[in-house]
């Protein structure tokens, strides 16, 4: 890989770090890198907001080389929401375009004594005077820096508003309305008083150890990637095609996850997005798929229309059939620069705990009624300028809810807030929520399609009944680890690439002659780092839970009664990881078969 | 009725059934559209088979086998013979064969992703027809 760019903001210096070949071999690159380079650094005395904190951004060996679904990024530090390992992957075009200024990487500590943004043109970096963007949006920063830098091809990274108020759910945004999202790195980003990066490079000639391998490859997994049914559904309805299936089998929660089935909720979905609201699609660097939607509400102005979270999130969440208000409310959070999953699972939790007579006007300045989007579109003002209620929304569900005593009504893991694929209607999420090294994440491993079919035998990962039970805890495990290779690699996950063409990639660029266990060893290693990272960080067995929520039956839909059978389906999935089930700590010979010398030692002496 | 998959008969019988299955009409009652099934050779079928369905608020309106497919369909599904067999006989789940390029499905997907437990459902009336399948 090409180095990494090490910033200090503090004193406005830069050195490069060459990453050591073991570790690029071992890790292959992306977020499970990013642990091994941070594993020394995160430490559980390490405030997320302090200048010491680090910020990294990485990319993979496959980035900007057109591979299938590779066009992406992933920012990696410690969560000022969770206080463990944070994580978020991206794309658009920031990613390659880092890559083609010649560093792999951006690592970032220190504080700015001012706003600053950063501006990386190939091998030259320049710290600049941002005064003038603190405060703008994330559709105006990036258009006002592209103006002030006047050249084509630039592509910025910023935050927004939220960043900038250290709203604990704040991303960071490029291309338009592309996002890492979750963790809240936005106002690791802020209180850096860092306000934006902007890249453009010009190398092409990106290290692949096989080229000759690799480009034929590439054709042939972009042809898979176009030929898969799933990869139609992206391009013809976006992410939010989903929907229907999704309500169907009982896996969209609606109501803050107290509701399995809504009166016409078919309203909100990609399919009627499709046939109503759609004007076009945008795409990722090199992507075939283009999921991103691009939609017009009969006012001139065409919007990024909202993926599958956002539309439940806004939608179902709170018993809004109206997708218009989705889509504004879905860019609302986009320009202030926050996670659309955190903002509208925190403010059902207010609307749930308004109707419970927990939370009052009083408390907030108007009613929150279901079904009416209004107050939702009042509270995220309020958050993004921590403003009145706003102020305790900020800080995210877990922290709002013990403001006002009820903390365990919030659906969230580890102060991550759980997403929109509920574990009554599909069990192997329950397993994933509770083990996501980043508090509940439906991307470290999204079964949920493992459960409805998207099996991958040459993994051995297999197909279990949807509401099956410990049975299912090793697969879903496997399907962790596959997911965590392609968090390596940074490609989408919605990509279904092949994992037999995934490895021959990786061999061609980074010139491995890995089998299919190698690769999936390289993912359970990732995997088990950062669990070591969360375990330093503090995370124990008592960490892997669900929220009450999730574990009282839907009164209704087609799950209606069931519950998952969580502490045996745990019990199965530490059996099946090799972790202590006292500490949670992965054990002392499962760490050495990782080839974890260093952390089995700390552990275990 | 003995019905063997892949032949003129096994289509009527299924042109039946759907016809005559309750739980299909009901769930089925506002798919308008018709549908193919392009059978391509693997093991004993040697050429391509074309199967046509003219489905209508829950009914059969024409089962019949094309010669070829000159005509445009609301939907295809596309699967070598073994692929269709197998999901036939239930060792490969529909949507499995769906989610992983067993099963290519071509159509209007907002259509599609509306409707796949009525898909599901003509699964269902396939396979409970289905008393042989060619090897």
């Amino acid at each position: 890989m090409q180095p990494i760019l090490k910033i200090d903001l503090t004193t406005q210096t830069s050195s490069e770090y060459l990453i050591p070949l073991e570790w690029e071999q071992s890790y292959l690159g992306g977020a499970s890198l990013a642990a091994r380079l941070l594993y020394q650094d995160l430490r559980s005395d390490l405030d997320p907001l302090s200048p010491a904190a680090p910020l990294l951004f990485l990319v993979g060996p496959l980035t900007g080389t057109a591979g299938p679904t590779v066009g992406r990024f992933v920012v990696c530090g410690k969560s000022p929401a969770t206080g463990l390992w944070a994580e978020s992957n991206c794309g658009g075009f920031w990613g390659p375009e880092l890559r083609f200024t010649g560093y792999d990487g951006l690592w970032i500590t220190g504080k700015a004594e001012k706003p600053v943004y950063l501006w990386l043109q190939d091998g030259r970096l320049e710290f600049r005077d941002a005064a003038n963007l603190w405060g703008l949006d994330t559709y105006q920063s990036q258009e006002t820096i592209k103006k002030e830098l006047g050249q084509p091809g630039v592509h910025v990274m910023t935050i927004g508003p939220a960043g900038e108020n250290g709203v604990l759910f704040a991303g960071l945004f490029c291309d338009h309305g592309r996002t890492a999202g979750r963790t809240g790195l936005g106002a690791v980003a802020g209180s850096k008083n860092l306000k934006a990066l902007a890249v453009r490079g010009h190398k092409k000639d990106l290290p692949l150890a096989r080229p000759d391998l690799y480009a034929p490859k590439r054709s042939e997994a972009n042809h898979a990637v176009k030929a898969d049914n799933f990869g139609d559904v992206l391009h013809a309805l976006g992410t939010s095609g989903v929907a229907d299936y999704a309500d169907y089998l009982g896996t969209m929660p609606k109501k803050y996850y107290h509701l399995a089935t809504m009166e016409d909720v078919d309203r909100v979905s990609g399919s009627t997005m499709a046939e109503t609201i759609l004007k076009g699609v945008s795409t990722c660097h090199a992507c075939v798929v283009a999921c991103g939607r691009v939609v017009a509400l009969g006012d001139g102005v065409r919007r990024k229309g909202p993926e599958y979270e956002t539309v439940v999130g806004f939608g179902p969440n709170l018993l809004n059939n109206d997708l218009g208000a989705i889509v504004r409310l879905g860019e609302l959070c986009d320009r202030y620069g926050m996670d659309t999953i955190s903002t509208s699972n925190t403010i059902g939790l207010a609307y749930h705990l308004f109707e419970r007579g927990i939370l009052t006007e009083g408390d907030i300045g108007f009613a929150l009624v279901w079904g009416n989007p209004e107050g939702a579109e009042k509270l995220i003002h309020l958050i993004a300028r921590r403003e009145g209620i706003g102020d305790s929304l900020a800080n995210g569900s877990r922290r709002f809810g013990a403001d006002f005593g009820a903390e365990e009504e919030a659906v969230q893991v580890n102060g991550l807030e759980v997403p929109y694929h509920d574990p009554r209607g599909v069990s192997g999420m329950a397993l994933v929520y509770a083990t996501s090294p980043r508090g509940a994440c439906h991307n470290k491993s999204d079964y949920f399609f493992v459960d409805w079919g998207q099996v991958a035998p040459g993994l051995g990962i297999g197909l279990f009944d949807k509401q099956a039970s410990a049975e299912k805890s090793a697969n879903v495990a496997l399907h962790q680890d596959w997911r965590c290779v392609g968090d390596s690699l940074v490609m989408c996950l919605l990509s279904n690439v092949p994992p037999e063409t995934t490895l021959e990639l990786i061999n061609a660029a980074c010139g491995l002659d890995w089998s299919i266990e190698d690769m999936m060893r390289s993912g359970e290693r990732g995997w088990n780092l950062k669990r070591a990272i969360n375990n330093r960080l503090g995370l124990t067995r008592g960490n892997d839970h669900l929220p009450k929520t999730l574990l009282e039956p839907f009164p209704d839909g087609p799950g209606a009664g069931f519950v998952p059978d969580f502490e045996a389906m745990l019990a199965a999935y530490y059996s099946a990881r090799g972790w202590d089930t006292l500490t949670g700590r992965p054990m002392r010979a499962k760490l050495l078969s990782l080839g974890l010398k260093d952390v089995a030692e700390e552990f275990w002496g | 009725m003995a019905s063997t998959f892949p032949s003129p008969e096994w289509v009527q019988e299924f042109g039946q059934k759907l016809n005559s299955d309750p739980h299909y009409a009901q769930i089925a009652k506002n798919w308008e559209g018709d549908l193919s099934f392009t059978i391509e050779p693997s093991g004993p079928v040697k050429e391509t088979i074309y199967y046509y369905f003219d489905l209508w608020h829950g009914t059969c309106r024409k089962a019949e086998v094309l010669k070829d497919l000159n005509i445009k369909p609301a939907f295809v599904l596309t699967a070598p013979y073994e692929n269709f067999a197998r999901v036939l006989k239930g060792d490969l789940d529909p949507m499995t064969a769906m989610l992983t390029r067993k099963l290519a499905v071509q159509g209007n997907m907002a259509v599609m992703m509306r409707s796949i437990p009525i898909v599901l459902d003509f699964v269902r009336c396939a396979r409970e027809i289905t008393t042989e399948i060619l090897t």
